[in-house]
C-alpha cells in the first residue's frame, strides 16, 4: 500500500520543553486516523509537522514521498496544494461571501493574481462548481451570503467545502468539533469521514472525545506528553488504555 | 520578587490609577497657576457672552453690515463657497492620507512578513531588513503625526506661500501618519487564522496576507477613515485661522467685525457638515458589522444565476462607495490651480530664503559657525522653552482628566442600555419617569455630539473672549471636545458588551446607578482607561497649538516667533512640541499595551 505520510523519530521542542519526542507514524493513502490524548499532549503539534507548519528537529517527516526538510519554498508550496488544514476556528474570512471563501481553497494553485481574478470576477463555471459542493453539504442556498451571518454549523460546512474545493490528497483537521454540541459533532464527523472515503482522501484528525474517535475512526493514535503510547485499530483499544491515557495527563 | 511583580502590576490597581490622576490634576493646577476665581468672566466678557449666546437663536441669513460694495457676492453664496472649499480640502487631503496610510501602514506592520527561517543566513538578513524598514516607516509616520496640522500649515505657508496644495498637504501629512499607525495596529492585531489556512494550502505569503488579513481589516479601516474624514473637515475649517478662506477664516473675520450672528451661521453650517459625516460613518459601520439579510432568501433549488440575483446587497454601502469616489474626483478636479499663483521662480526664492532663515541666526551671521549653536539653543530652551513645554503638558493633562471624569459621570445617563425603561434589558416595570429619563439620555447624547463636532480651536477662541487670557479657556475647550468624544466611546463600551454581572444586579433589585458602579464600571474600567490614554495623547497635541491663541505655552512661543519673522526660533519650538507629542505618544502606547496585555482579555476594538 502507498504511504502518504511517514514520520520517523520525529520530535520538536519549544523553549527547551519537548512537545513531541521520537514519534514514528506511517499513514497510508486514503486511510482515516484519529489522534487522541489529553490537552497539551502534542496533538496540534503533530498535525503541524505533517504539513510543514512546524519542522521536525529530529529524524524526518516525509509527505507524499518528499522529505519536508529538503524542500525549497516553491516545492513546499506545491506539496501543500494537496494538503488541507482545518483549524479549530475554521480560519474563514468572516466578511467575504461563502462563494469567495470556498474559492480561496484554490489559493495555492491559482497564485496571487489568479486568486484575485477568481474572487472579483468569478466565472460561471466556478460558481456552479462551488454550488454543487455546497449542495452536497446541504447549504446550496447560502452561496452568496456573507460568511459571518451563517450559524456555527453552517460555517463548518463552508470550511469543508473549501477543503474539498482545494481537491486535496489529505485533510488534516485539528479538533474540528471541539466547540460544538454532540449532535452536530456527530453529523459533521459523518460528513467528513464519508466525503473522505468517497474521494479517497487521507484524513488525519485530532479529537477530544474518545467515544467519537472510536465510533468514526478505524485507527487510533494515543499521545501522552509528546510520545505515542499506542497506535492500533479502534477495536483493539481497551477502556483501560483510554483511562490511563487521560489519567496521567491530569496529574 | 513578589513585591516587584506587585509594583509592575500597579496599573491594574484602580486606586493607584485614580490617585495618580488626582496628583497630576493638583500639580497641573499649581504649575499653571490656575485659580478658580479666574473662571469668573470679566464684566465685558459676560456681556459679550450674553450677546453671543443670544445671537445663537438668530443666526444671520444675510450680511449684517449695511453698506457693502456692490461687488460683494450674495451672503449664501459666500457661505456655500467656504463650505465647499472646507469639504474639498478635507476630502482631497483624506484621499492622500488614506493611500499613504495604507502603504505606510502595511510597511509598518509585521503581519505581511513571510515566514522566515531565522537559522538560515538569508532568512536572518531578510528579517533584519524587514525590521529596519518597519522601524524607519513607523518613525516617519510618528514624526508626521507629531506636528499638528496647523503647524504644518504654518510651515508650508511661510516656506512657499499660500496655496491650496499647501493647505491639503498640511492636513494630509499628520493624517497620513495617524492612518498608518492605526492601520498597522489593526493589521498586527488581526486574527491571522485564515491566512494560516491559506498558506497551509500552498498559497504564497502575499496572497495569504491580502486575503486572510487584509480583507478582514478592510471594514475597520474604512470605518476609521470616515471618522478621520470628519476630523479632517474640522481641521480644514480651522486652517481658516491661518488665512485660507475656509469656514474658520470667515468665523475669525466675522468676529473681528463684531458680526456675532454671522459667526453662528458659519458655526451651524460647520456643525451640520460634521454631523452629517458622523452619522454617515455610523450608518456605514453598522452595515459593515451587521449586514442585513437579503430581501428575498435564496432556496436550495435555485440556480447560481438566481442565487446571484437574490444575494444580499446593501444600498447604503453601494451609494457610499459612489459618493466617496465622486467626492474625491470632484475635489481633485474642481481646483484649477493647486500651486499658488506666484510664479515658480518666486516660490523657489521664497523657499530658499526660508531654508536660509531657519538656520539659527548666530550661526548664520557668523558664516555657518555651528559653535554658536549651543548657547543659542540653551538660551531658548531654558527657561522659556521648558516652562512653555511644561505648561503645555499640564494643559493637555488637566483637560483630559476633567473630560474623563465628566464622561464617567455622564455615561450611566447617556448609554442606551441604561437610559431606556428596561435597564440592561431586564424588564423594569411601569414607571412614570421612563420617558423623562430616555429624553434626558437623548439630550445628553445630542449634547455630546455637538460638543465633539465643534473644533476645540474655535471653542477656545470663543471662550477666550469671554474669560480673558487665562489657561481656563484652553482647558475648557479641550475638555468639552474630548468629553463629547469620551461620552460616546464610553457609552459604546457599556452598550456593546452585555454585562451579566450588571444584569444580575438589576435583577436583584439594584438601581441603574448601582449596577453601573457595582459592575459595569469595574468591569470596563481598563477599557475606559485605554480610551482616556488615547485621548490624552491627542489632547497634548492640541494643547501645543491652542497656545497660538495667546496663552503662554509652546503655541504662543511659535506664534510670537512667526509674527516677528524669527523662523529659527519658530522651527525650534515646533520641534519641541513635536518632541513632547512624540514622547506622549510613546508613553501612551506603552501604557495602553500594558493595560491590554494585563487585565483585558478578548473584546471588540474601538473604531477610534
Amino acid at each position: 500500500m502507498k504511504v502518504d505520510i511517514q514520520l520517523t523519530d520525529a520530535g520538536i521542542s519549544f523553549g527547551g520543553v519537548h512537545a513531541l519526542r521520537g514519534v514514528n507514524l506511517s499513514i497510508a493513502e486514503g486511510e482515516q486516523i484519529c489522534i487522541i490524548g489529553p490537552s497539551g499532549s502534542g496533538k496540534s503539534t503533530l498535525l503541524g509537522l505533517m504539513n510543514g507548519r512546524l519542522l521536525t528537529e529530529t529524524g524526518s517527516v516525509e509527505v507524499l514521498g518528499q522529505d519536508l526538510l529538503q524542500l525549497t519554498a516553491r516545492q513546499m508550496r506545491e506539496l501543500r496544494c494537496g494538503l488541507v488544514w482545518v483549524p479549530q476556528d475554521l480560519g474563514l474570512v468572516p466578511n467575504l461571501r461563502v462563494l469567495q471563501n470556498v474559492l480561496c481553497g484554490k489559493a495555492g494553485r491559482l497564485g496571487f493574481l489568479g486568486l484575485l481574478r477568481s474572487l472579483l470576477l468569478t466565472r460561471m463555471s466556478e460558481a456552479e462548481e462551488v454550488r454543487s459542493l455546497l449542495e452536497r453539504l446541504g447549504i446550496p442556498e447560502k452561496l452568496y451570503e456573507r460568511t459571518d451571518t451563517l450559524s456555527g454549523g453552517q460555517q463548518q460546512r463552508v470550511a469543508i467545502a473549501r477543503a474539498l474545493f482545494q481537491d486535496p490528497v489529505a485533510i488534516l483537521a485539528d479538533e474540528p468539533v471541539a466547540s460544538v454540541d454532540p449532535g452536530r459533532a456527530r453529523s459533521l464527523l459523518e460528513l467528513l469521514t464519508g466525503v473522505a472515503r468517497d474521494e479517497g482522501i487521507t484524513l488525519v484528525m485530532s479529537l477530544h472525545h474518545v467515544e467519537l474517535a472510536r465510533e468514526f475512526f478505524p485507527r487510533l493514535v494515543g499521545l501522552q506528553a509528546g510520545r505515542v503510547v499506542f497506535d492500533q485499530s479502534a477495536d483493539e483499544t481497551t477502556d483501560r488504555q483510554l483511562r490511563e491515557l487521560y489519567a496521567t495527563g491530569e496529574k | 520578587m513578589k513585591e516587584l511583580s506587585r509594583w509592575r502590576n500597579w496599573l491594574g490597581s484602580r486606586r493607584l490609577t485614580l490617585l495618580a490622576a488626582l496628583v497630576l490634576f493638583v500639580v497641573g493646577l499649581l504649575v499653571l497657576g490656575a485659580r478658580l476665581d479666574d473662571l469668573k468672566p470679566s464684566k465685558g466678557g459676560l456681556e459679550l457672552a450674553g450677546k453671543f449666546l443670544g445671537a445663537a437663536f438668530q443666526p444671520a441669513l444675510g450680511y449684517e453690515a449695511a453698506d457693502l460694495p456692490s461687488t460683494t457676492p450674495p451672503f449664501w453664496e459666500k457661505v456655500g463657497r467656504s463650505l465647499v472649499l472646507t469639504l474639498r480640502y478635507a476630502v482631497v487631503a483624506m484621499s492622500l492620507a488614506l493611500v499613504g496610510g495604507m502603504v505606510f501602514g502595511i510597511l509598518g506592520s509585521r503581519a505581511w512578513w513571510p515566514v522566515l527561517n531565522q537559522h538560515s543566513p538569508s532568512g536572518w538578513v531578510l528579517l533584519w531588513v524587514l525590521r529596519t524598514v518597519r522601524i524607519v516607516v513607523r518613525g516617519t509616520a510618528t514624526l508626521a503625526r507629531s506636528v499638528h496640522e496647523l503647524l504644518w500649515a504654518l510651515l508650508f505657508l511661510t516656506a512657499v506661500g499660500t496655496s491650496p496644495l499647501a493647505a491639503v498637504l498640511a492636513i494630509a501629512l499628520p493624517y497620513g501618519g495617524t492612518m498608518a499607525k492605526v492601520f498597522s495596529e489593526l493589521l498586527d492585531e488581526q486574527d491571522a487564522s485564515a491566512a494560516g489556512v491559506l498558506r497551509s494550502g500552498g498559497a504564497r505569503s502575499s496572497a495569504a496576507f491580502f486575503i486572510g488579513v487584509g480583507v478582514r481589516t478592510f471594514p475597520d479601516l474604512i470605518t476609521y477613515a470616515l471618522y478621520r474624514l470628519e476630523c479632517a473637515v474640522r481641521s480644514s475649517a480651522i486652517l481658516g485661522f491661518m488665512g485660507i478662506p475656509t469656514l474658520g477664516y470667515h468665523i475669525a473675520t466675522a468676529y473681528e467685525d463684531g458680526h456675532l450672528r454671522e459667526i453662528w451661521t458659519y458655526l451651524y453650517v460647520l456643525l451640520a457638515a460634521v454631523i452629517v459625516i458622523d452619522q454617515w460613518g455610523s450608518l456605514v459601520r453598522s452595515r459593515l458589522s451587521r449586514p442585513r439579510p437579503a430581501r428575498e432568501a435564496g432556496r436550495a433549488e435555485d440556480s447560481v444565476a438566481e442565487l446571484h440575483r437574490k444575494r444580499p446587497r446593501s444600498l447604503v454601502l453601494r451609494a457610499s462607495v459612489v459618493t466617496a469616489l465622486m467626492a474625491v474626483a470632484l475635489g481633485w478636479m474642481t481646483e484649477k490651480q493647486w500651486q499658488s499663483s506666484l510664479p515658480a521662480e518666486r516660490r523657489q526664492a521664497n523657499f530658499e530664503r526660508f531654508l536660509h532663515e531657519v538656520v539659527p541666526h548666530p550661526v548664520r551671521e557668523n558664516g555657518n559657525d555651528w559653535r554658536e549653536f549651543g548657547p543659542w539653543l540653551k538660551e531658548r530652551i531654558w527657561p522659556r522653552g521648558m516652562v512653555a513645554l511644561h505648561r503645555t503638558f499640564h494643559i493637555g493633562t488637566i483637560a483630559i482628566l476633567v473630560a474623563g471624569c465628566g464622561a464617567l459621570m455622564a455615561v450611566p445617563f447617556a448609554a442606551r442600555s441604561l437610559a431606556g425603561r428596561d435597564a440592561l434589558g431586564v424588564p423594569g416595570g411601569r414607571e412614570r419617569v421612563s420617558g423623562l429619563r430616555a429624553g434626558a439620555g437623548r439630550m445628553l447624547r445630542v449634547t455630546a455630539l455637538v460638543m465633539r463636532s465643534i473644533p476645540e480651536y474655535i471653542l477656545a477662541f470663543l471662550l477666550l473672549q469671554v474669560f480673558g487670557p487665562t489657561v481656563w479657556p484652553l482647558v475648557l475647550a479641550l475638555a468639552l471636545h474630548n468629553g463629547g468624544i469620551l461620552i460616546r466611546l464610553g457609552s459604546e463600551v457599556v452598550d456593546n458588551r452585555p454585562s451579566r454581572a450588571g444584569q444580575v444586579l438589576v435583577a436583584q433589585g439594584g438601581s441603574r446607578r448601582s449596577s453601573f458602579l457595582g459592575s459595569l464600571l469595574p468591569e470596563s474600567f481598563n477599557r475606559f482607561l485605554l480610551l482616556i490614554f488615547y485621548r490624552w495623547e491627542t489632547c497634548i497635541r492640541e494643547a501645543t497649538v491652542l497656545g497660538m491663541l495667546g496663552v503662554l505655552s509652546l503655541g504662543s512661543l511659535i506664534d510670537e516667533a512667526n509674527t516677528r519673522l524669527f523662523y529659527d526660533d519658530m522651527i525650534l519650538y515646533v520641534l519641541m512640541g513635536a518632541l513632547l507629542v512624540f514622547a506622549g505618544d510613546v508613553v501612551s502606547d506603552l501604557l495602553r499595551l500594558r493595560i491590554k496585555r494585563g487585565a483585558i482579555g478578548s473584546g471588540g476594538r474601538h473604531s477610534f
